[in-house]
């Protein structure tokens, strides 16, 4: 017969079965449903930001384009250029500093403030919010013979400031004119460690701040004329002014940092998405399983009429392929129009602008994962299901064979399954991680499936010493005897709480690596933006305080390494992270005392020849740089030329000061730049260094390290829950395949119960079996899934994060534990049907 | 004269159908003696297995008053009901009814288990042997034949010495050797441990095997027969 007619045949017989309707296969469909809906909600979460940051991305850069230098403003050939190319152009500063009030009883409370000096242009694009709601000009102009500036709630708090009430900035006081409450190119900022503040740049004359040394940017926000060539712009600016640092940005991808952090982390929660569809998917193919083992005798009926092992497979599969679609739809309605709905609470939440809709993209995306995943776990018993023969009928169904499916089934299941694969790492862009995650899952899969048969193993053999504990040695034979649902329960319920686990593990270890670890060995300030001529009253005031046990300063200038022997330094050292942006550079005349030398030679103290650099020395291996090499380093916009003539260590694992390059003194001494020092201090003295050291110098900022790793740590909380979001969808997922084997193992157990209720056993002791069974089994799967969690863990924590691992026990007993209860949980919500039944009932209707 | 061991005093069972409440017993008193052996018999759906299931307290009576030994099966909580079940009566079924994740001898040893036997396994084992399935101890209910099947389950019920078995057509599943041998041994074992056993049959030679016969017809006891 032919594949068509073949076809026909089977859709009808297929659509007969399925008239039965749909009771089998609620799990199936739930299964499906979430896994796609996560993965459908957070790409469409995801595109949803994309396409917010695209839309707003000139107000979001505060311009069509923006040129930028590190350490110094625009020269007049760069100023001159940018007039002549742009409709208007704004000038800003951004630089870290110091907000201070004095109190009456003579104490002063300090702030960290990342400041913005602003010209009168600025936002060319967008709008400041300010509470009370009036004009920028107004508030920044808001006292008559006092500057204004405005400043984020968080800092006003922090000061305890309202409108009206001053603060000084350096030296000079200013009024607070209005709260800042929105910032429209706040996004473009990066990484700030204080609560911002803007200020006109004129009124900081007289301030100390932005003296030259300081360690600012400058930013000129340019508007273009209608239908500009933005990339002949673009082209034309970074070749005429190429060495000399300026960076290029424009309205096409106004936050980069942030849509690449956005892309990331969309990424991989969409990986994490894919392992709870993975679990879904032992789901599916365990209410797959379910059902053609119901239909065993219906097949080989078919079978004894005549129907070929095609239309049997072809049925079925037409069947389950209904079902899956329903539930992919399912899935696509949920994540698609979820986030839809929720888009005005979901936007509060987000630090940037979102654009939400339905995005087709997103969720082809999502139901490819869907598709694939759904053919990947229920081929394999379908496969299964064109094995049965007639003869079954006349033999117990529980004898026929463990066969694997036909080699063409498995091959086919072998290409979807790297299709599935390919597909993630396409959508997501990151082969590593992508790879890792399928690797980790496969091998979770195989652990999982591994652990579940030597449960087994170890429940028959544990039933003899068990003998005479009546309800422990049934629940030991049925984990242990035909029939068991080990398996399905260890794969769903172990992959959930593996997944988890790790996340668990990978968070833990973050957070502890840097809350715990480093406040030992990290300094208590850094201390930047010292002047030359302060430096000697501010050694003098750390290093003879008792409390200060270490002082490190050296002179910080900025740089970017442009050319290596000539020739741009990309081409020589490819995308490496030392050459994307400015580093810091330092000069010293002797060797620094913590300074180890690993090649070539220090030059002296007295050294004053053609510039020589001292070079990171694992950054210039995995740069390819030699000894003897030319380097050239654009410093405020001037280019260094020196030679390379030795490498160091340089550790920046102890947040102590790292720099790249350092060079000789007589290269640098010239240019302006000012002073960065660690203080290692005792906790108490900390405060009062704070308070001189702003007395006596009130333009350098000082930034406490503890403060700083709470940032970091309360951003690393935000991904961290992200991920947990993303975790416990698995978990649901796991927790509806448990339901389902629960579910499908009700009959057996109603059966089991009415036969030793016959026997005599109470429901007391037929209860404790149960809660016995359920509790083994998923302890079983907790101990399994703590162990594959804890090696994928160690995994990421080793080859990608490259930190150290410790297990946290507290986390780990949790998932063990939560395992337990999960499964007792789904196994009671099942135990009273076989409790309440009346052996009669069910014997009777088996007679 | 004893007290009968086994006695129903307008037994009744209605039960809930597609179509409404069903009458299946409609009062049936009967007194069965200890050592006896009752047969009963009548057309399929007249309601012997129900009968059957009254005398075991598997099935709740609507109506009606059951006594077996003394105590009213009636007034008994299911729990009650069980642990009457496992000191004194043991059940054999048509479909047998083994639990299929253990193996014949586990199957065997759990109502000694509950009973509290510290030799359950022990005592198990001889039973299989004495049903000739020694060899057959570890395999599970899917690996045997129906007339093994049968054998273990026959085991199972004489294990802890019922005062009472029920068996409900316990051949109707075999082929005519397989059910010859099982019936020998039911007799076998009622002869050797003096209980007494209600049994449910078709076969007309069987029942000529029992000392008493009583015919059922649509729930209700055959009078004719019963006197005879
Ligand atoms: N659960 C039930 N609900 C309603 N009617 C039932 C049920 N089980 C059996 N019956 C009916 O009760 C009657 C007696 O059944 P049964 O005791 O099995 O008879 P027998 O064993 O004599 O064949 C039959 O008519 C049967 O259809
Ligand atoms: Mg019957």
């Amino acid at each position: 017969m032919s594949l068509a007619a073949d076809a026909r045949l089977a859709l009808k017989f297929a659509s007969r079965e399925l008239r039965g309707g749909l009771s089998g296969f609620r799990i199936l469909l739930a299964c499906l449903a979430i896994g796609v809906a996560a993965i459908a909600g957070v790409g469409s979460i995801r595109a949803a930001i994309e396409a917010g940051l695209e839309a707003e991305g000139a107000a979001l850069l505060g311009g069509d384009a923006e040129v930028s230098f590190t350490y110094r403003f625009a020269n007049e050939e760069e100023r001159a250029w940018m007039t002549e190319t742009a409709l208007s152009v704004s000038e800003i500063a951004d630089f870290r500093s110091m907000a201070t009030v004095p109190r009456e009883d003579g104490s002063t409370d300090r702030a960290l403030t990342q400041i913005k000096a602003v010209d009168t242009t600025y936002p060319l694009i967008g709008t400041v919010g300010l509470s009370p709601d009036i004009p920028l000009p107004e508030a920044l102009s808001c006292a008559a013979d006092t500057p204004c500036i405005v400043a984020e709630q968080l800092l006003t708090d922090r000061l305890g400031l309202t409108p009206g009430d001053t603060l000084r900035l350096g030296s000079k006081t200013f009024v607070l004119g209005a709260i800042l409450t929105n910032e429209p190119d706040s996004a473009t900022g990066g990484f700030g460690f204080g609560p911002r503040i803007i200020v006109r740049r004129a009124d900081l004359e007289g301030s100390g701040l932005l003296q030259p040394g300081t360690l600012f940017d400058s930013h000129y926000r340019m508007t273009l004329p209608e239908g500009a060539d933005i990339d002949a712009i673009k082209a034309e600016a970074e070749g005429r002014f190429e060495s000399s640092g300026l960076r290029w940005r424009d309205a096409r991808n106004g936050a980069p940092g942030v849509a690449r952090f956005v892309d990331r982390l969309g990424a991989f929660l969409i990986l994490v998405g894919l392992s709870g569809l993975a679990v879904g998917g032992v789901g599916v193919s365990a209410a797959v399983r379910a059902y053609l083992a119901r239909k065993t005798s219906v097949i080989a009926t078919l079978r004894t009429l005549g129907a070929t092992r095609q239309v049997i497979f072809l049925t079925y599969f037409l069947q389950i392929g209904a079902l899956a679609l329903l539930g992919i739809v399912a899935g696509l309605l949920l994540g698609g129009f979820v986030p839809l709905a929720l888009a005005p609470i979901i936007a509060d939440q987000l630090p940037v602008p979102a654009r939400f809709g339905l995005f087709p993209g997103t969720l082809a995306e999502a139901a490819i994962y869907g598709a694939l995943t759904a053919l990947v776990f229920t081929l394999w018993p379908l496969a299964r299901a064109e094995e049965v023969r007639a003869a079954t009928l006349f033999r117990d169904a529980l004898s026929a064979g463990r066969a694997l499916p036909r080699p063409t089934y498995l091959v086919v299941i072998a290409v979807f399954l790297a299709v599935l694969v390919g597909t993630a790492a396409l959508f997501s862009g990151t082969w590593e991680l992508t790879l890792w995650t399928a690797g980790g899952i496969a091998f979770a899969l195989v652990l999982l499936r591994l652990a579940g048969l030597l449960l087994r193993a170890a429940a028959r053999r544990a039933q003899s010493a068990a003998r005479g504990r009546a309800p422990l040695r049934w629940a030991l034979a049925s984990i242990g005897g035909p029939r068991s649902e080990a398996l399905p329960v260890v794969l769903s319920l172990g992959l959930g709480l593996s997944v988890l686990a790790a996340v668990g593990q990978i968070d833990g270890n973050l957070r502890g690596a840097i809350t715990r670890e480093l406040p030992d060995r990290a300094p208590s300030f850094f201390f930047v933006d010292i002047q030359k001529d302060q430096m000697p009253a501010f050694l003098d005031r750390v290093e003879t305080d008792p409390a200060v046990s270490r002082v490190d300063s050296a002179p910080m200038l900025r740089g970017i390494i442009t050319r290596i022997n000539g020739r741009p330094a990309a081409e020589v050292a490819g995308d490496h992270w030392v050459l994307r942006g400015d580093r810091g550079v330092t000069y010293s005349g002797p060797l620094p005392d913590t300074t180890r030398i690993t090649a070539g030679e220090w030059w002296g103290p007295d050294y004053d020849g053609p510039p020589q650099i001292s070079f990171a020395a694992e950054e210039a291996a995995e740069m390819g740089l030699n000894l003897g090499d030319e380097m050239t380093i654009n410093i405020l916009g001037r280019d260094i030329t020196g030679t390379v003539t030795s490498f160091r260590e340089v550790d920046f694992s102890t947040a102590g000061m790292g720099f790249i390059t350092a060079m000789n003194p007589s290269a640098l001494e010239g240019a302006p730049h000012s002073f960065i020092a660690t203080v290692y201090a005792d906790a108490q003295a900390e405060a009062a260094i704070l308070r001189d050291i702003g007395n006596e110098a009130p333009n350098v900022t000082a930034i406490r390290v503890r403060d700083a790793i709470d940032r970091v740590a309360v951003l690393l909380q935000g991904i961290a829950s992200a991920t947990s979001w993303g975790a416990a969808a698995t978990l649901l997922t796991g927790f509806l395949v448990l339901i389902g084997a629960a579910l499908s193992g009700e009959r057996d157990r109603v059966y089991e119960a009415a036969v030793l209720k016959t026997l005599g056993a109470s429901r007391r002791r037929i209860l404790g079996s149960l809660a016995l069974r359920s509790a083994l089994l998923g302890a079983g799967a907790g101990l399994v899934a703590l162990a594959a969690g804890i090696a994928g863990a160690w995994a990421v924590s080793y080859f990608v994060l490259e930190t150290d691992f410790a297990v946290i026990w507290a986390n780990a007993l949790a998932i063990v534990l939560g395992g337990l209860l999960a499964n007792l949980l789904a196994g009671l919500a099942f135990a009273w049907r076989p409790l309440s039944v009346r052996p009669a009932q069910v014997l009777r209707a088996q007679d | 004269m004893t007290d009968p061991i086994l006695s129903l005093n307008d037994a009744r069972l209605t039960l809930d159908g597609n179509a409404g409440p069903v009458d299946i017993l409609r009062g049936i008193t009967l007194d069965v003696e200890k050592g006896e052996t009752l047969g009963l018999i009548g057309p399929s759906g007249s309601g012997k297995s129900s009968l059957l299931m009254l005398m075991g307290g598997l099935e709740r009576a609507t109506g009606g008053q059951i006594t077996a030994l003394g105590h009213d099966l009636t007034a008994m909580s299911e729990d009650a009901l069980a642990r009457f079940r496992r000191d004194h009566m043991g059940v054999v079924f048509q479909s047998f009814h083994l639990i299929p994740t253990m193996t014949a001898l586990e199957n065997v040893a759990t109502p000694l288990e509950l009973a509290g036997k510290p030799d359950a396994f022990e005592r198990a084992a001889e039973e299989l042997a004495a049903v000739g399935l020694a060899g057959r101890a570890d395999h599970y209910p899917a690996q045997m034949s129906g007339g093994e099947q049968q054998r273990v389950a026959l085991a199972r019920a004489s294990a802890p010495r019922p005062d009472i078995l029920l068996a409900d057509e316990p051949t109707g599943n075999l082929d005519g050797p397989n059910g010859q041998a099982i019936m020998d041994m039911l007799f076998g074992l009622r002869d050797r441990h003096g209980a007494t056993l209600v049994l449910v049959t078709h076969a007309p030679d069987l029942a000529q095997r029992c000392d008493r016969v009583i015919r059922l017809r649509d729930g209700a006891l055959d009078r004719a027969e019963a006197a005879a």
